[in-house]
């Protein structure tokens, strides 16, 4: 029989590993774990142990209640079976000190299972954070104040099944989300009650393997909104928002990552595991990437422009748990390419690299590195754009003077737009594929706009008028490009080069795209082959960077912040882990960093979703951010 | 046989509570027709092990004993079909306990050698085999090129070397996936020790390596874990508990279609419909249970009882993450059928 080096439970677990741009090292004094460790039973279950983290306005006086006077504003939260704890968290500079928590909660019949601050309300010395728990319910508490404590679906009437993702709605000072086994998602409006009855479900919206409701009563009350996802009962696993806040991605047990235009609520995407159900989700910085991770032990990236499975990772040994983007470590080969982000699809020789990570129940922990050379479509044309490398502008086609943030989406758009005419104008087969996916394009280009004027009118988030001043600009550029309209039939559009197909072809695009009928885009077996599902040697493979056995147990949580990573595992413990002390090669980075930054602040209202990436940013302090690139450098 | 008695009167004495619970958790209005979900009175060491392969292996006179039953859910004491094996192999001639999967493979060939030994005596006759489909043998080939059913539904072929891929026994490694267990199976063997390679060019005993393909994708996919690992220190074999998680759905990755005249589809698409369980902590003891799916429900078999449980409790079999604890009730043989064929 094969020989199989028992490997897994006899490599030593690595405290320090190496990539390009240096060592990341564990920090032993910054294990957060529960305060008291004696006693601890391994294997306690399956216990999915979550990390939030938040980094609190700086007080005035720096005596905040629940800091412990050394001047950390960051505040860490993780649960572990029944129990729940917030610390002070003091990064690397500092020991953990796990004597005194900022709050701890031990729960009866019912564990929690995950939790979210909500970073729009927070001050010095209050922050709302809410948790789900493993019978259905939800709680939103103050952990610093303690003065706020509410129940949301207290009886089980609105689901009874393990609330399995919770997140606030970016942006949102009183809206969240919260997912659960039972294949449902639900808007909650913190304000709201639920009711003394189970909800009364209408149809809302109803669209290929989804349906959306609300509920039929005369006084409004939680939930706002009840998602209905994938096949019957098919647990969701996690869902996440785009970092401009305006798409959510879902993925479940039934295997599909589905993408959806929040606002809109129409479906934009989707995907399906090799095998398997999907875990995981996360948005490439600049939202151009969907990763996933699952069941099939692989990492799977999919292209939001293309909406095309590009990439698979293997290397993990297990299911894969946790899939982040790494924000602070993006690399350009060349540097010319610098002021053309959101350009890049169309310069191949601006390449660009996103820099990934995963956790996985393998206790491993990967790193990979993303390059646009196998992200982007093979054989793609080049653009007859030209960048000149000093101006601030992109000029595509005589439209000047552009700057970035209020380009960065739109730019975006049409530059989506652009690509997927390519791809329709060169599909051989035709004209059936590509109007549903120029339908798709058409719904998204309306869609964005749309979400604009909503979402700043019921998140009441900073500067309308940039945004939809983006909008507009972002409409004349398309127009201007390549004389691609936004709704018109791209079937008659000229595609520059005929050849980017080949790969992408199998005439069976449909599948991929949101226009694919009912029925036969949802069998799984109907899939295989197709942009949504490419069989194995269709698409590229990639192997870690890093692969490093880390924990003892299986790894349930990963962030990837300035100074440090932090990783979590099934038995309690949360690990920190410092960057490298100087990156030789980050050194354009920052740049990097703030530029697509600044693209990405533009047009998104804010961060609640991710609370790894860099909240104070976000509140467009240039200081604060300023100082953050200055602890990267 | 003291113990088959007590055993008996057990199961008559629980028999009313259990049966109508499982009942009353699938609901009367949906208890499949045509069903019969029976547990098999433990006859000491047989009944435990053949719980998994009654949804698959349709042995006649068993079969026909529960299906004229007229209560939908039960137990039947396999006394018949215990006696027959005792009779055909006298390694079960006795009451010592017995591998789930030395067992699971003796009788799949035990099988096809009865089906292969009818056929023999019956040549160019329209059979009508065991699973109902008619098989014509041509008299002029060979009887044994003829597939039997049980080829059809167990047997794949394997690229470097033609071979039955019945149960496949793959090795475990902790905290893995059995998608990970059956690469490491597949990628690449290393021959060396006593396993040495005899090269036909130096015609001496060298280390080679060989990887293996899977060529032909069998209708059901029977994953043997390998469990128990010898160890030298002890000087005995033990059990390894080792967490190695198993999803609903399976696909291979290590397919390849060379001849395109091969009528096997490389995209099959499994799910997992059977468990059996090996409980306890040592390999030269312990207890069989078998979870199965059966029209949506999973139920689980444990001697005479039979449970519905929720999907989610699978993950109760998946294994240990540390070796502290003793027992364990851990995946042994995993059945995954091709969705292709369900439907």
């Amino acid at each position: 029989m094969a020989v199989q080096p028992d490997s897994g439970g006899k490599d030593d677990v690595k405290t320090q590993f190496a990539t390009r741009e240096g060592t990341y090292r564990l920090m032993t004094l910054s294990e957060y774990s529960r305060p008291n460790r004696v006693g601890y039973t391994s294997g306690a279950g399956s216990s999915h142990v979550r990390v939030s983290l938040v980094s609190l306005p700086p007080g005035s006086g720096g005596g905040a209640p629940g800091s412990d006077g050394h001047g950390s504003d960051d505040r860490i939260c993780f649960n572990h079976g029944k129990e729940l704890y917030v610390y002070v968290y003091r990064g690397i500079k500092k020991a953990a000190d796990l004597s005194k928590p900022v709050d701890k909660k031990m729960y009866k019949g019912t564990n929690p299972t995950c939790h979210d601050f909500n970073t729009v309300t927070m001050t010095p010395d209050s922050v709302s954070l809410v948790i789900g728990f493993s019978t259905g319910q939800i709680q939103l508490i103050d952990p610093i104040k303690k003065e706020l404590s509410k129940l949301y679906n207290e009886e089980r009437l609105i689901d009874k099944t393990r609330v399995t993702c919770i997140k606030w709605v970016p942006g949102s000072s009183n809206l969240f989300i919260a997912a659960h086994a039972s294949g449902q998602l639900y808007v909650y409006n913190e304000e709201l009650t639920c009711g003394t009855t189970a909800p009364h479900y209408q149809i809302f919206k109803q669209g290929d393997g989804y349906s959306i409701h609300t509920c039929r009563t005369k006084s409004t009350r939680n939930p706002l909104y009840r998602w209905v996802i994938g096949a019957e009962g098919s647990c969701i696993n996690e869902f996440a928002f785009s970092p401009c806040g305006a798409n959510l991605a879902v993925v479940s047990q039934d295997g599909f990552l589905r993408v959806f235009h929040y606002d809109t609520m129409e479906l934009i995407g989707r995907a399906r595991s090799y095998f398997g159900g999907f875990l995981c989700v996360c948005w490439s910085p600049d939202g151009k990437y969907v990763v996933v991770g699952g069941e099939d032990d692989l990492v799977t990236v999919w292209s939001f422009s293309e909406l095309r499975v590009v990439a698979r990772g293997q290397g993990h040994r297990s299911w894969v748990s946790v899939v982040a983007f790494d924000p602070y470590v993006v690399s350009f080969s060349d540097p010319e390419s610098e002021e053309s982000v959101e350009d890049d699809r169309q310069k191949p020789e601006g390449v660009q690299c996103y820099r990934l990570g995963s956790v996985s129940q393998d206790t491993q922990l990967c790193l990979w590195d993303l390059t646009e050379d196998v992200l982007k479509p093979p054989m793609r044309a080049r653009a007859s754009t030209h960048l000149s490398p000093n101006s601030q502008s992109f000029s595509p086609n005589g439209v000047p003077g552009m700057k970035l943030p209020k380009g960065g989406k739109t730019s975006k758009i049409g530059h989506k737009h652009a690509e997927l005419s390519q791809t329709a104008a060169g599909e051989a087969s035709g004209a059936k594929q590509t109007k549903s996916k120029a339908n798709n394009v058409a719904t998204l280009n309306i869609s964005v706009g749309k979400a604009k004027e909503e979402s700043s009118g019921t998140l009441g988030v900073n500067s309308l008028t940039q945004r939809l001043a983006g909008f507009s600009f972002g409409d004349r550029r398309s127009e201007h490009r390549r004389n691609f309209s936004l709704s018109s039939k791209p079937v008659e559009q000229k595609a520059p080069a005929a050849s980017a197909v080949a790969l992408r072809g199998r005439g069976a695009g449909a599948g991929a795209g949101a226009g694919a009928g009912a029925g036969d885009a949802c069998d799984p077996l109907k899939l295989i082959g197709t942009p949504a599902c490419p069989r194995f040697d269709e698409c590229p493979v990639l192997e870690p960077l890093v692969c490093k056995k880390i924990a003892h147990e299986r790894l349930t949580a990963l962030l990837f912040r300035g100074e440090y990573l932090v990783t979590a595992c099934a038995d309690g413990c949360v690990n920190t882990w410092a960057r490298p002390a100087r990156a030789p090669s980050a050194e354009r980075a920052p740049r990097r960093l703030d530029r697509s930054e600044r693209a990405d602040r533009a047009d998104r209202p804010d961060r609640a979703d991710r609370p790894d990436r860099p909240d104070r940013a976000d509140r467009t302090d240039r200081t604060d951010r300023v100082d953050r690139i200055d602890l990267v450098d | 046989m003291s113990i088959c008695q007590d055993l008996g009167l057990n199961f008559q004495q629980r028999m009313g509570a259990n049966i109508s619970q499982l009942e009353r958790d699938i609901g009367s209005e949906q208890f499949p027709p045509n069903e019969h979900y029976f547990g098999l009175v433990n006859f000491g060491k047989h009944a435990i092990a053949i719980q998994f392969y009654r949804p698959y292996i349709f042995v006649d006179h068993l079969e026909k004993n529960i299906a004229t039953q007229k209560k939908k859910v039960g137990s039947i004491a396999p006394k018949k079909f215990i006696a027959r094996l005792r009779k055909e192999k006298e390694e079960f001639d006795n009451y010592m306990q017995q591998d789930a999967h030395e067992f699971l493979n003796f009788l799949i060939n035990h099988i096809n050698e009865i089906i292969l030994a009818e056929r023999n005596q019956s040549t160019l006759k329209v059979q009508k085999n065991t699973s109902g489909e008619n098989v014509t043998c041509n008299g002029t080939l060979p009887q044994n090129t003829e597939p039997t059913w049980v080829h059809e539904i167990f047997q794949g072929t394997l690229t470097s070397e033609t071979r039955c891929l019945n149960c496949e026994t793959v090795d475990v490694g902790q905290n893995t996936s059995i998608t990970h267990c059956l690469k490491c199976f597949s990628d690449t063997e290393t021959l060396n020790n006593d396993n040495k390679f005899k090269c036909d060019h130096c015609s001496s005993y060298q280390e080679a390596q060989k990887r293996m393909r899977v060529k032909k994708l069998p209708l059901i996919l029977a994953l043997h874990l390998k469990r128990f690992k010898y160890m030298e220190q002890y000087n005995r074999h033990i059990k390894v508990s080792h967490r190695v998680v198993f999803p609903l759905e399976l696909r291979l990755f290590n397919t390849k279609c060379f001849q395109s005249d091969d009528a096997v589809n490389p995209d099959r698409l499994y799910d997992l419909v059977a468990v059996v369980v090996h409980c306890g902590s040592g390999p030269n003891r312990g207890h069989y249970i078998s979870i199965v799916k059966s029209h949506g429900f999973w139920l689980l078999f444990d001697d005479d009882m039979v449970d519905k449980i929720d999907a989610s409790a699978i993950e109760d079999f998946y294994g240990l993450t540390s070796d502290i604890q003793k027992s364990s009730e851990t995946g042994y043989i995993l059945f995954y059928q091709s969705r292709d064929a369900s439907c």
